[in-house]
């Protein structure tokens, strides 16, 4: 199997679950990736074929100013479509030399998608975030398939409407009780399976000794690719939840303390009850939360609800407003305006949010949605499954189970 | 923007801006024809639905926001004004009879 992913650590940690799930069960799984642009993410001794960096794709950097809309329009001109195009041929050539049985492709790595359909090889596509099912606006949604119909045409494909998306079938790392059916899906066979958080290789030293028993904890996380946007949000943080004491749900008083995933030059101003960390090893220390301060990504958002955690969602983003607007909606977080937070306003949300029950009640029924799904195991059953109804003799008139084709509501 | 507004029309979506927001640092930011949705109040596409039903409470019916955000493109949409839906919000008014 060749997995096929964007240089993106929020799209590559799904695809390394899976991965290690299905080298477990005996296959052999390749990679297609920039290599150069995420030395660390990729275990050893994967077996790893490097596409070439043909311009600066690090998104963090390049598109730092950019927010809300605006973000979503750079996204795609500036890195998810000159990235299809130049992967193209030299994905193409790894296909042909690993001629694989199954390629397995991100959403947002159209190259790979493309390939599969022009070497007719049947692959399938991991949707990283459940934003990119939603039917969300017919403006957006409609240049969206202006520029994806331009990318297949020049490479010489059939226009179809998402290219994104596998007739064989699209493995989303999310449950419908997240997606809470306010919109329309896309037509397309999904396969529901909830966040993969197993078999994560990377060990990122954390200070455990500093980690205060007997107080609240909050983890403050603006994901890999926002952490670096600026100190606004940071310097904020640090002076409203500087020493704070505050209530939690059975009305105690108790001390907070704060992990903050923020750049180094943060961590001798940082007060007493945080720990400033440019890395942290996220799913461990989730373990130890009591609640979470995000971008609304939705791998962050999924893993804290995994754990049964209260949100406040700060979107920045990409589909980030939507997954927090998700997360308002099943009652388990709160807003928060990122560029534009109080010191009060972020206080009180965070003395509101460790306060009431109720959003610890809502991130619980989400983790119980989650609970029914299996994550890269169950990905990893659903390929095998479709390898195996593939190869035997009837596998031709081999029928795809359709999803749910509308949200209700 | 391009032609005159009436002040008041602009006075008028600031209250309601400020309302569906509801927050305290909007509270002093200062709003004109020219404050931008996305750059300069970091307004998310899914909050105009409760500026739109703001809008319709004040001045009435006829000022379907969401309606008329389905007709612009997607780099109007990126670079939305206040003073692009005063102008909106003007020419419904006089269309419609003004206020109701």
């Amino acid at each position: 199997m060749l997995i096929a992913v964007p240089p993106l650590t929020g799209h590559i940690n799904p695809a390394l679950s899976l991965a290690a799930e299905l080298l477990l069960r005996g296959h052999e799984v390749a990679w297609a990736v920039h290599r150069d642009l995420i030395p660390d993410l990729l275990p050893a001794d994967a077996e790893v074929y490097a596409l070439p960096v043909e311009s600066n794709l690090e998104l963090g950097k390049r598109s730092s100013g950019v927010r809300g809309l605006e973000s979503v329009k750079f996204f795609y001109e500036q890195f998810c479509l000159p990235l299809a195009r130049a992967s193209l041929q030299p994905l193409q050539d790894i296909v042909q030399a690993v001629e694989p049985d199954l390629m397995i492709c991100d959403h947002q790595m159209l190259a790979g998608a493309l390939v599969a359909r022009a070497r007719k090889i049947p692959w399938f596509t991991l949707a990283s975030t459940n934003v990119s099912i939603l039917k969300m606006s017919g403006v957006i949604d409609a240049w969206i398939d202006e520029q994806f119909a331009g990318l297949q045409r020049d490479y010489g494909v059939p226009v179809q409407a998402r290219p994104d998306f596998s007739s064989y079938g699209v493995i989303v790392f999310s449950s419908e009780a997240l997606l809470g059916g306010k919109y329309a899906y896309y037509e397309a066979p999904y396969h529901f399976v909830g966040p993969a958080l197993t078999h994560r290789p990377l060990a990122v030293e954390f200070p455990w000794q500093e980690m205060r028993s007997d107080a609240l904890k909050m983890l403050i996380s603006l994901g890999t690719v926002s952490r670096d946007r600026g100190l606004r949000f940071y310097e904020v943080m640090m002076e409203a939840l500087d020493g704070l004491t505050v209530s939690d749900s059975s009305q105690s008083r108790r001390s907070l303390q704060v992990v903050m995933v923020a750049p180094e030059e943060l961590r001798e101003r940082a007060p007493a009850n945080f720990i400033v960390r440019p890395r942290v090893p996220q799913i461990a220390l989730l373990a130890h939360m009591d609640a979470v301060l995000c971008h609304a990504g939705h791998n962050t958002v999924c893993e804290a609800l995994s754990f049964g955690l209260p949100l406040i969602v700060a979107p920045i983003r990409d589909d980030q407003p939507i997954v927090a607007r998700q997360v308002i909606d099943a009652g388990a977080g709160l807003f928060m305006r990122y560029g534009k937070v109080t010191v009060a306003a972020a206080r009180a949300a965070v003395e509101e949010l460790l306060r009431k029950p109720g959003y610890r009640n809502g991130a619980l029924r989400l983790k119980e949605s989650f609970r029914h799904l299996g994550g890269a195991s169950q990905a990893a059953g659903i390929l095998e499954r479709f390898l195996h109804e593939d190869s035997a003799p009837s596998g031709h008139t081999r029928t795809v189970q359709p999803g749910p084709s509308h949200a209700v509501g | 923007m391009s032609c005159i507004i009436d002040p008041a029309i602009i006075r008028d979506i600031t209250a309601v801006i400020r309302e569906a927001v509801a927050e305290d640092w909007i509270q002093e930011f200062e709003i004109g024809a020219n404050t931008s949705f996305n750059d300069d109040l970091d307004l998310e596409s899914v909050e105009f639905v409760t500026i739109a039903a703001g809008l319709q409470r004040h001045f009435g019916g006829q000022i379907d926001l969401i309606g008329w955000l389905s007709t612009k493109s997607f780099d109007d949409l990126i670079a939305l004004r206040v003073g692009n839906i005063a102008e909106f919000v003007s020419d419904r008014l006089v269309a419609g009879g003004g206020q109701g």
